[in-house]
């Protein structure tokens, strides 16, 4: 049971360090981005291949990073030139073209097969040890990567993306640049889906395509948007809410006889869909935001 | 190397799947010009009305045409039904609230038809027909009549929006909604046209798609970013370029297929759209649609 709760909590933080990277992106720049699972696979896969080709994992979950951000660059400059709308349609293209490419690109990826046999973190210790100190060690860099945010989104730099999120030409009128705060914000974030990515390859040592399907992107969506884009700790509280209502669905089907596990993911999706359109609706600030909607 | 009658039966097909993507992009490229957001859920209405064919055959043996009216019907109805209760209350919000509320409708959508209709692949009983062959050229009726159905929607689509008062009001919102209202054009009534003229093409779209492949719950999903593609490719809310796009599109999806295989697909119509994105931000064929 106390592996469980590790496991979950490992789970919780990883899908936190997604949310912080969307809600840097969305919350605080207002880039409309739906392919953000685009970069936490390829922060995966970077990690897992070059660990399985001998690289330390230090190397390799520093590369992962540099691989995400690496690929939300040319997206980011391709943003400067679109409207919000825009964004969202080449982000999503593209999560879904990388995910055909890791599917059809067998011999570097395993293809639909899989790639199985990712080392894990602090291999020298026991299991229960290995997990408490992996679920350590994102602890860490959640709270580093959240005072980081925290100090960037609190100093001028901040509220210069912030006000070209609210009004990017009265931003331009006053001759501040919005192209490259833009770009920088979009690949930070990337960064942070690509650093998620490198710990969930190891800790679930198996990575395959359909782990990277557009409904990942969407899960946080609804864990930034319930926590109030924008709002640091909101993220942080919806990716926790989150895992509370994924993991607490299967704990719920037990006790519904006659529901089978694919009808339930039916209704797994189906309340994050209704939760998308009722934030909408109603609370277009979240549940702890306070930013007008 | 291909041969030239290979290559020339995946443009047939390749047109073919052009019409059919000219559907859905048509219905986004109307939402996107009229409403002002790129609908998300545009596929899945297609599922929906493709699976209503289904169940129409299946449940109560209706006849093909029957089983076509009740997936329009079924398109239309939700498409109004999304409006009401979704679309409108947030029309006075930022664009980027109905996207992302269109995700969440569309992943609403696909979850109530896997949880009642299952994961498993569906068809539409159609009457079987051999193919026909000039020479190996492969001509299916199947396809031909799939085309000539999705023509006949599109140059209906067109008359409407060309021909009747409704049809000039819904692209005088179009073109300046702040004059169209001042000019005493009734908005709630655009609207209704709007949403009922995009269900009923996605609904056809779904029929048609069903009828040339199976039906599976991400069939719409699937058609998206292609139809996104066109949308872009054609000019934002241009009616006429969504259509030529699509059919570009349709080609080049299968002139691919035998340097790439068939599963890259999608990457065509996404490597397109970077393209034009970066050639042409405001599409290929110019600006939005204007009423004169």
């Amino acid at each position: 049971m106390a592996s469980y709760f590790v496991a979950v909590a490992t789970i919780s933080l990883i899908y936190m360090l997604l949310a912080m990277g969307l809600n840097l992106q969305y919350g605080h720049t207002g880039l409309i981005n739906f392919g953000h699972v685009a970069f936490f696979a390829a922060g995966a896969y970077a990690s897992a291949l070059l660990s399985l080709a001998g690289w330390p994992l230090p190397a390799s979950f520093l590369a992962a990073m540099i691989v995400a951000a690496l690929l939300a660059w040319p997206i980011g400059l391709l943003a400067l030139r679109l409207a919000d709308d825009y964004l969202a349609i080449v982000t999503l293209g593209f999560s879904e073209t990388l995910r055909i490419v890791l599917q059809e690109e067998g011999w570097l990826t395993g293809g639909v097969q899989g790639l199985p046999g990712i080392p894990g973190l602090f291999a020298g210790l026991g299991p229960d040890a290995r997990g408490l100190a992996t679920l350590g060690a994102l602890a860490l860099c959640n709270a580093v990567a959240f005072l980081l945010l925290r100090h960037l989104v609190r100093s001028p730099y901040g509220r210069l993306i912030r006000a070209i999120r609210d009004d990017q030409t009265a931003v331009q009128a006053l001759g501040k640049s919005a192209a490259r705060p833009k770009t920088r914000m979009f690949m930070l974030g990337a960064m942070l889906a690509g650093l998620a990515g490198a710990f969930y390859a190891h800790f679930i040592a198996f990575l395959s395509p359909e782990q990277f399907v557009p409904l990942v992107t969407f899960y946080v969506w609804i864990a930034v948007i319930i926590g109030g884009a924008g709002s640091m700790a909101g993220a942080a509280a919806g990716s926790v809410l989150l895992l509370a209502f994924l993991e607490g669905s299967r704990f719920l089907r037990d006790a519904l006889p006659g529901v089978s596990e694919i009808q339930m993911a039916s209704v797994r999706l189906a309340v994050v869909g209704l939760a998308l359109i009722l934030c909408m609706l109603y609370r277009p600030q979240g549940l702890f935001g306070r930013r007008k909607g | 190397m291909i041969s030239a009658i290979s290559l020339a039966n995946y443009a047939v097909n390749g047109l073919v799947e052009g019409l059919l993507i000219a559907l859905p992009a048509l219905s986004l490229t109307l939402v996107m010009g009229i409403a002002g957001f790129a609908n998300a859920a545009t596929g899945d209405y297609m599922t929906v009305s493709a699976y209503a064919a289904v169940t129409m055959q299946k449940a109560l043996a209706a006849s093909l045409l029957l089983a076509a009216a009740g997936a329009l019907a079924a398109g239309v109805a939700l498409a109004l039904l999304c409006h009401w209760l979704v679309f409108r209350p947030l029309a006075r919000r930022p664009a980027v609230t109905s996207l992302v509320a269109s995700i969440g409708v569309a992943l609403l959508v696909r979850s109530v038809l896997t949880f009642f209709a299952g994961h498993d692949q569906q068809s539409i009983q159609t009457p079987l027909m051999r193919a026909w062959n000039f020479g190996g050229l492969r001509l299916l009726p199947t396809d031909l009549a799939v085309a000539g159905v999705a023509v006949g929607a599109l140059l209906a689509v067109f008359a409407l929006l060309h021909g009747t008062p409704i049809g000039r009001q819904m692209r005088a919102v179009a073109d300046n909604p702040d004059l169209a209202r001042a000019s005493g054009i009734r908005a709630r009534r655009v609207m209704l046209a709007l949403w009922a003229m995009a269900g009923a093409l996605c609904a056809t779209g779904g029929v048609l798609y069903g009828v040339k492949a199976v039906i599976m719950p991400d069939l719409g999903w699937e058609l998206l970013i292609a139809a996104f593609a066109a949308m872009v490719l054609g000019g934002i809310g241009n009616p006429g370029g969504a259509v030529l796009a699509s059919v570009l599109l349709g080609l080049a999806q299968e002139l691919s297929v035998p340097l790439v295989g068939p599963s890259y697909k999608i990457a065509v119509a996404f490597a397109a759209l970077l393209l034009v994105l970066l050639a042409r931000p405001r599409g290929l064929f110019g600006t939005a649609l204007a009423a004169r």
